[in-house]
């Protein structure tokens, strides 16, 4: 805490405000409810599918009660202001890895102390000193069954007008865009880092003013396909599979997919820290996280968990083994050094 | 509190008008000005050694991309002004002309579309104006057109959502002053022989003029913050400011340069304001300056008077279309018929995707059944989050109301020095980007132990409130005759049995129609409910984001139609008791 916060008001105000705080109803009610914990998922359909495989078993094992709430699609802001604040509103939060990057820099994020017995069959990526992956989501090429007669093999198909003719459709930002237009360009899926910046925007010029639709928000995503507005398109592959279930006539293509890792984190400082990394560590198994797959086309890390789904529904997730190998694992580190600068010349592409 | 400084005891001390505007002053300051404060103070602060520093002003002076989206940014905020003002004033006009039972019911019509969360309405138009939509279906089937047209992912489309969402706003302001001017001074032109050109361009027209700028100011600032219109109905060249400011404090938290950003929206906008200043006056909005009787002479007015003049001149031959009785009426009508479809038009999508029986916005539905219905109704989230949100626009209307009413009233009234300041301060929360006021007042509340509860929520949506309260009552006040209150003050009426027996009556439309924003503004909003809320004091937007995170799903076209009957029902309820 060392660093300026978004206000330096002297800690010693803040913690008798704090203790006024405390004195009153809505406090002694958190404090009196001690064998709870408030955990902060996406929402939605996360909700559901971690109640069934995270939430509902852990009370069951431990007598702990779980409220889930939703948090914002990003919540490093709130992240920052509840360690801060020191108003932990929430005790568990999902984050991506970039996330946990900015956290970690900025010293918000509690230890997990993982015990290395209990996480041996997750993924070497997903586990971290602060940070306990349980889900695994992709970035895909997707394509409209009945426009798109010829299955596409890799992103060279997306520059690839004659053989491919269609409307197509690229997110607004340069995070996985650069990738892609790499891995069209011919780079190895291996050898992507750190990125060839000119190499990209020139690939990317080719396509520029033929790519009919940025598109911002995944719901979004999900729309274009399910309309028919966009032949070929760059997403996340749950947003996909959420309009292929919904009947759109779609496939998803693995080959040259990035895939990134979402899970656990605990704010620093939390009283309530070793129930916390309880409630993590009961998350690392691998029948619970296969729970989770009924309701959410994302990947368990716990690749032990495969052996309790279903081969039909394991073809739709990144990390069953024949998906998994198809696709490379973004790199954070590289973002979290260059993104503001990428964005910056991103937008700047764009606009030009 | 604001009663006890209109005591009309003569033995209490008079205090100046000015005072009324003390609670919304304390408000904005702790809620508002404090928290922007400390963001600024980070934009300038260097993140090691906690020393000034001018690092970050100096990347947005040499990057010229930041310069590039605010010009994109204030062409798109004038552009949905300008629609929005030309487009809504005929509206205005056909609304004011009707008898006060009837106009209350067409002005619910108008504002029909704002009872749709934006987050619905927006997806209401990528289904109509797409590549394969409902429009150019249609076209194309009709033999209109032979290939689609491009409506959406460009500059129209941006244009069309957001002239769709600000018009209501524009007609609304506009329509308390048009019901305020005197019909019978264009009939007194009528009969010294002026036409129907010089009746309008000479007589009405300027009449309306406060109106029209209030209106062209409200659209234009609050344009200026939109972020989900452009980013889902724009394409590659419509990057808008707000969208920025987003990336900075979530997707790379430099809340530094975030500030920055927030700190050059606010200047850009106090620039428009300035300018909009010298050519308008502020006291167009305000209502300060109506005690005059003598207009000036400046050159400004002499320049106005002489376009009006060439209007009615170029307009005049016009006149003599159809001058049977009545023939005005009849051609007025399909206009206002023209422009209700535009506001309406989404939905008409939303409805018949309320009843689908698919998991999918798909359009035209491919059966019917009243599942989604079934599902918002059983819900305890659901209807708890609607129960909460209807409690907190009710809380947020009556409070911004009044406190936006008061300050009104009271810069109205005061010729103080501090009425240019005053007047900045209570429009500036319309100026911020949301998500900014949001993330501090989020760090201020988390202090005060504010977080998701109701009472912040009702704080954070009244402070987004009183800038649209504020204009709305002051625009009434502009046609308020001050002379009234010194009749009855010397017929010997105290300062509050003014207020209640003659300000408040006559000034009815304008504080219903602020407290109807005030309503709206909360009932729709987002991104403060995402922070205050904490996830757990859901409220119905946000439960909506929530539902959406893969996909839109016809819960929430069930939840706008519920939402929607709810609200005529109310409101017509509410008129039924007036009577």
């Amino acid at each position: 805490m060392s660093r300026p916060g978004l206000l330096n008001l002297n800690r010693r105000t803040l913690l008798a405000a704090g203790a006024a705080a405390l004195a009153t109803p809505a406090f002694l009610r958190r404090a009196w409810a001690d064998q709870s914990l408030v955990i902060a998922d996406p929402g939605g359909p996360f909700t559901d599918g971690y109640r069934k495989a995270f939430y509902e078993p852990f009370t069951a094992a431990t007598g702990i009660a779980i409220t889930g709430v939703a948090r914002d699609a990003e919540p490093t802001a709130q992240f920052k202001s509840i360690v801060e604040t020191r108003s932990y509103i929430w005790d568990v939060c999902t984050l991506t890895l970039s996330a946990r990057l900015i956290l970690e820099e900025q010293d918000l994020l509690e230890p997990l102390n993982l015990d290395q017995a209990k996480v041996a069959d997750v993924m070497p990526e997903a586990v971290h000193p602060n940070m306990l992956g349980t889900d695994v989501y992709s970035t895909v090429l997707a394509y409209n069954t009945d426009t798109v007669t010829e299955a596409p093999t890799g992103w060279n198909a997306f520059w690839d007008f004659e053989r491919f003719p269609g409307r197509r459709s690229l997110r607004r930002n340069p995070i996985d865009t650069l990738e892609i237009a790499l891995m069209a360009d011919g780079v190895d899926a291996k050898a992507l880092y750190p990125l060839d910046v000119e190499r990209a925007f020139k690939k990317l010029d080719e396509i520029k003013s033929r790519i009919d639709v940025w598109w911002t928000g995944g719901a979004q995503s999900t729309q274009l396909l399910e309309s028919g507005e966009i032949d070929l398109i760059a997403g996340w592959n749950a947003r996909f599979q959420a309009a292929i279930d919904g009947g759109a006539p779609a496939k998803i293509v693995w080959n040259g997919g990035l895939y990134s890792i979402e899970g656990w984190g605990v704010p620093k400082g939390n009283p309530k820290a070793d129930m916390a990394r309880e409630f993590v560590a009961f998350c690392a198994q691998a029948d619970m996280q296969a729970k989770f797959t009924d309701d959410l086309a994302y990947g368990p890390t716990n690749l032990r968990a495969y052996d309790h789904i279903a081969p039909e529904r394991a073809a739709i997730l990144p990390t069953a083994p024949d998906n998994l190998k198809l696709m490379s694992l973004a790199s954070e580190p590289y973002w979290r050094e260059h993104r503001a600068a990428l964005s910056e010349r991103f937008n700047a592409w764009l606009l030009a | 509190m604001s009663i006890s400084h209109a005591n009309p005891r003569p033995a209490a001390v008079r205090l100046g008008p000015i005072w009324l505007a003390v609670p919304a002053i304390a408000l904005l300051a702790v809620f508002f000005l404090f928290p922007m404060a400390r963001l600024f103070v980070l934009g300038i602060q260097d993140g090691a050694t906690g020393g000034l520093t001018t690092e970050h002003y100096q990347r947005l002076l040499t990057t010229p991309v930041y310069w590039s989206i605010l010009g994109i940014t204030f062409r798109i905020a004038i552009l949905t002004a300008v629609f929005s003002v030309l487009l809504g004033y005929p509206l205005a006009l056909w609304l004011s002309r009707m008898h006060s039972s009837r106009q209350t019911i067409m002005a619910l019509l108008v504002l029909l579309p704002f009872w749709t969360s934006y987050l619905v309405k927006t997806f209401a138009w990528m289904i109509l104006l797409g590549n394969r939509g409902v429009l150019n279906t249609l076209f194309m089937d009709i033999g209109l057109l032979d290939r689609p047209l491009r409506m959406m992912y460009n500059e129209l489309g941006v244009i069309i959502g957001m002239v769709h969402a600000m018009m209501p706003l524009a007609v609304l302001t506009m329509l308390p002053v048009m019901n305020g001017i005197d019909k019978r001074l264009t009939l007194a032109a009528g009969t010294m022989g002026a036409g129907r050109s010089e009746r309008f361009w000479l007589v009405y027209f300027p009449l309306s003029v406060p109106g029209v700028a209030a209106a062209g100011l409200l659209t234009f600032i609050t344009s200026l913050g939109f972020f989900i219109v452009p980013a889902f109905l724009g394409g590659r060249g419509q990057t808008m400011l707000a969208q920025t400011i987003i990336t900075q404090v979530q997707e790379l938290v430099n809340w530094a340069f975030a500030a920055v950003l927030a700190s050059l929206m606010v200047v850009a906008a106090l620039v428009a304001i300035w300018i909009y200043n010298r050519f308008f006056g502020l006291s167009t909005i305000s209502g300060g300056g109506s005690d005059s009787t003598t207009p000036g002479n400046g050159p400004l007015r002499v320049a106005g008077q002489k376009i009006l003049r060439t209007m009615a001149i170029l307009s005049r031959p016009f006149d003599r279309f159809d001058t049977r009785p009545g023939a005005t009426e009849r051609g007025f009508r399909l206009y206002p018929v023209l422009m209700l479809t535009f506001l309406i038009a989404p939905i008409f999508v939303v409805f018949p995707i309320a009843f689908t029986s698919a998991s999918s916005l798909q359009f035209p539905p491919p059966g019917y059944s009243l599942r989604w219905f079934e599902q918002y109704l059983t819900s305890p989230v659901w209807l708890s989050a609607t129960l909460r949100s209807f409690g907190v626009a009710f809380a947020t209307a009556l409070f911004a109301t009044v406190l936006g009413g008061l300050a009104a009233l009271a810069l109205a009234r005061s010729r103080s020095r501090w009425n240019g300041a005053i007047f900045a301060l209570m429009l500036a929360p319309m100026v911020v980007p949301r998500i900014v006021i949001a993330v501090g007042l989020f760090y201020l509340m988390a202090q005060l132990g504010l977080v998701a509860t109701n009472t912040g929520l009702v704080i954070g949506h009244t402070l987004l409130a009183i800038p649209y309260c504020f204009i709305t009552v002051g625009a009434v006040l502009k046609s308020y005759d001050w002379r009234l209150n010194q009749a009855a003050e010397t017929l010997g009426a105290g300062r509050l049995t003014i207020l209640r027996r003659v300000t408040l009556p006559l000034l009815r439309g304008g504080v219903i129609s602020a407290a109807l924003f005030a309503f709206v503004t909360s009932f729709d909003e987002l991104t403060v409910a995402i922070f205050i809320s904490g996830g757990l004091k859901t409220t119905l937007p946000k439960q909506m984001w929530d539902d959406m995170f893969l996909q839109l799903n016809p819960t929430l076209a069930a939840v706008s139609v519920v939402v929607m009957l709810l609200v005529m029902l109310i409101l017509l309820a509410a008129q039924k008791i007036q009577k």
